[in-house]
């Protein structure tokens, strides 16, 4: 629980130096600004500015370094919402409801409620996190290779039963992007599916394959559309309607809070969580609701828990990376890497010893929650004005974007080539009714479902009996199971009683 | 055309195990892409079962192409010839292509915006990447 000398320590450490404000308010903006644009990433804008960071204290680097990480976590749910181009992974349930309320004019709404959910649930995920960072700790400990893959598998297939119309296409769809995860170099030290290319031996560049799914097929769908918004008097960005939805956030308080849990507790997964957390929410979310239909047609209540559990699984992956020094993604290990410049090994002994800083970092986000309330409050409007451009404008600047970025992110023609290939995937793959949010998670995690397999297979000797030794483990495969068949198991019950 | 689909998803796939298992039999090199590809070729081939069994569903509305295969053309162009025109030159040419495509006749905002946007895209991105960018004009 809350160490309170410790935590009057780390106020003083943050409220009693004015300079780290002068810190925080850039890192928010350029956090936002990096994740608002597509094809740009919160840990290249971290990376981008880490070497500035070397001239500052630890205390200060981890403040402008999390104030980045905080503004791009939001950041990135705006092109989600206005061109269903989710800017991370972690943003990709965001766009199933968000886009959809956007072609509705419901934009303003829809923007309003991401700001507001990933606000609010940043706040409960910290304060969770200040409660709780020493249980998250030991549980984090006990997450075996074997739990991280039933994880991944449960969420793959949850996804693809609840992501179309089809169950069975959903699944496929997921299981074919798991496979497309593993292409390349593997660990027996071979190349799989390379096809000879050069290009694919570190295997297929996962985000420009999300973007390519997610966003240029829709762009290439939207070419027949003259707006956005069809409706001219819908196409609007007014403080006051974004100010709304944000209000509106608290009639799904429930949805926050169990978007928030997950968040926080998913999210300290390393490597997988922040981008399952937010879909594990969305589907839960889904599943509960009294009309699953209006999910992925433009229901609020889908953002509010996306957008809640992405926001908290950057409090989980702070989790992991304070308490047991790993990243859980590409941001934490940038700040992992401002670790190591200012010579500190995070961990257990780092929670101990330095427990005054852990609380100003705590603090420091829970602050930045709503310093990006009133950012988030002043820009959102400014960004939205983007439904007011003709589509023939947008959809050529969105698609160069999003070749420029995925050069950007992959450093060679692999980037832009892979993004024209999965384009037409999507295409073809929406047009046919198969899963592409369920087939890009796949991609996103087929590298770390083999990965925790192997090590799962290396611990264990080979013997599968090992499975049962793992009471987590058991649990999600029965999770697992009864996701897909129990709704059709309770049926049966029914009829036959 | 969905059975279709279906079918080179599960021919895909039985390739990529089929050259898994050629470049190694070791159990790590198949843990994941054996146990996968035999559930994707089962599901795969329920699905075409359940296709063939069910009697044709009435005939639905799709959604007509319009110009995504002219749009895609484009876009593959644009791609494709980054390396030779550099991303200055070729997303201004990209740009240009769309604008007067999609039925923009005003040859002051084909030409204005796209140079406009593909400078300002080139000279941002070429100075926020620590790697040098094809370019054409710009230096890279």
């Amino acid at each position: 629980m809350i160490e309170f000398d410790a935590l009057k320590e780390g106020l003083d450490l943050l409220f009693l130096d004015p300079n780290n404000w002068l810190i925080i308010v850039p890192g928010i903006l350029i956090g936002l600004i990096f994740g608002a644009v597509p094809g740009l990433q919160i840990s290249m804008a971290m990376a981008v500015f880490l070497p500035v960071t070397l001239y500052m204290d630890f205390t200060k680097a981890m403040l402008f370094l999390t104030a980045i990480f905080t503004g791009g976590g939001f950041g990135g749910s705006i092109p989600a919402i206005l061109m269903n181009i989710p800017g991370t992974s972690s943003a990709i349930a965001t766009a199933f409801d968000g886009y959809p309320m956007s072609r509705k004019g419901r934009h303003e709404t829809a923007l309003g409620i991401a700001l507001g959910a990933s606000c609010v649930g940043v706040i409960l995920g910290y304060g969770l996190l200040l409660l709780l960072i020493g249980i998250i700790s030991e549980w984090v400990l006990k997450v075996g290779p074997a739990e991280m893959a039933a994880v991944i598998l449960w969420g793959i297939t949850m996804i693809g039963t609840l992501s179309t119309g089809n169950r069975l296409k959903g699944v496929i769809s997921g299981l074919v992007g798991l496979l497309i995860g593993t292409v390349g170099y593997s660990e027996a030290g071979v190349a799989r599916g390379t096809m000879g290319s050069p290009y694919l031996l570190d295997g297929v560049p996962a985000i420009p394959a999300m973007i390519g799914m997610f966003a240029a097929s829709e762009l290439l769908r939207l070419s027949n559309v003259q707006y956005l918004v069809e409706e001219k008097g819908m196409r609007q960005a007014r403080p006051s309607a974004i100010a709304r939805g944000f209000l509106e956030v608290f009639s799904h308080f429930g949805t926050i809070v169990r978007g928030s849990a997950i968040g926080v507790f998913v999210g300290s997964i390393p490597g997988i969580g922040s981008s399952i957390a937010n879909l594990l929410s969305y589907m839960t979310t889904k599943k509960r609701s009294r009309d699953p239909s209006t999910f992925g047609k433009g229901n609020p209540a889908g953002v509010v828990a996306s957008e809640s559990a992405n926001s908290t699984s950057e409090a989980g992956s702070m989790a992991t990376l304070l308490a047991l020094g790993i990243p859980g993604g590409g941001a934490t290990a940038v700040m992992l890497a401002a670790f190591a410049m200012h010579n500190i090994t995070g961990g257990p002994q780092f929670i101990r010893e330095e427990t005054d800083v852990v609380y100003a970092i705590i603090i420091a986000n829970l602050t930045q929650a709503i310093l990006l309330i009133a950012f988030g409050l002043c820009f959102i409007p400014l960004l939205a004005n983007v439904i007011k451009v003709p589509m023939r404008y947008l959809v050529p600047s969105v698609l160069a974007l999003a070749i420029f970025g995925s050069f950007g992110l992959t450093g060679d023609m692999s980037g832009p080539l892979t993004v024209l290939t999965f384009s037409l995937v999507g295409w073809l793959f929406k047009r046919h009714g198969f899963s592409v949010p369920a087939t890009v998670v796949g991609i996103l995690l087929g590298g770390a479902a083999e990965e925790s397999l192997i090590y799962t297979y290396q611990i264990s000797g080979g013997l599968w009996t090992y499975v049962f030794e793992r009471p987590a483990t058991i649990v999600i495969l029965v999770l697992l199971v009864v996701s897909v068949f129990g709704e059709k198991l309770l049926n049966t019950i029914k009829r036959t009683h | 055309m969905d059975a279709s689909l279906v079918v080179a998803l599960a021919a895909l796939v039985l390739w990529y195990c089929v050259d898994a298992l050629s470049a190694s039999r070791h159990i790590l090199n198949i843990i994941l892409i054996l146990p996968v590809t035999a559930v994707v070729l089962a599901l795969c081939a329920i699905q075409l079962a359940r296709e063939a069994l069910r009697p044709s569903p009435p005939a639905q509305k799709v959604e007509p192409i319009g110009n995504a295969p002219t749009s895609f053309a484009l876009f593959a162009g644009f791609v494709v010839a980054l390396p030779w025109l550099g991303f200055d030159v070729g997303s201004c040419l990209f740009l240009m292509a769309y604008l007067w495509l999609q039925g923009e006749r005003r040859w002051t905002w084909i030409f204005g915006y796209s140079l406009t946007f593909a400078s300002t895209a080139s000279l941002f991105f070429g100075a926020m990447l620590p790697y040098p960018m094809p370019m054409l004009v710009f230096p890279p």
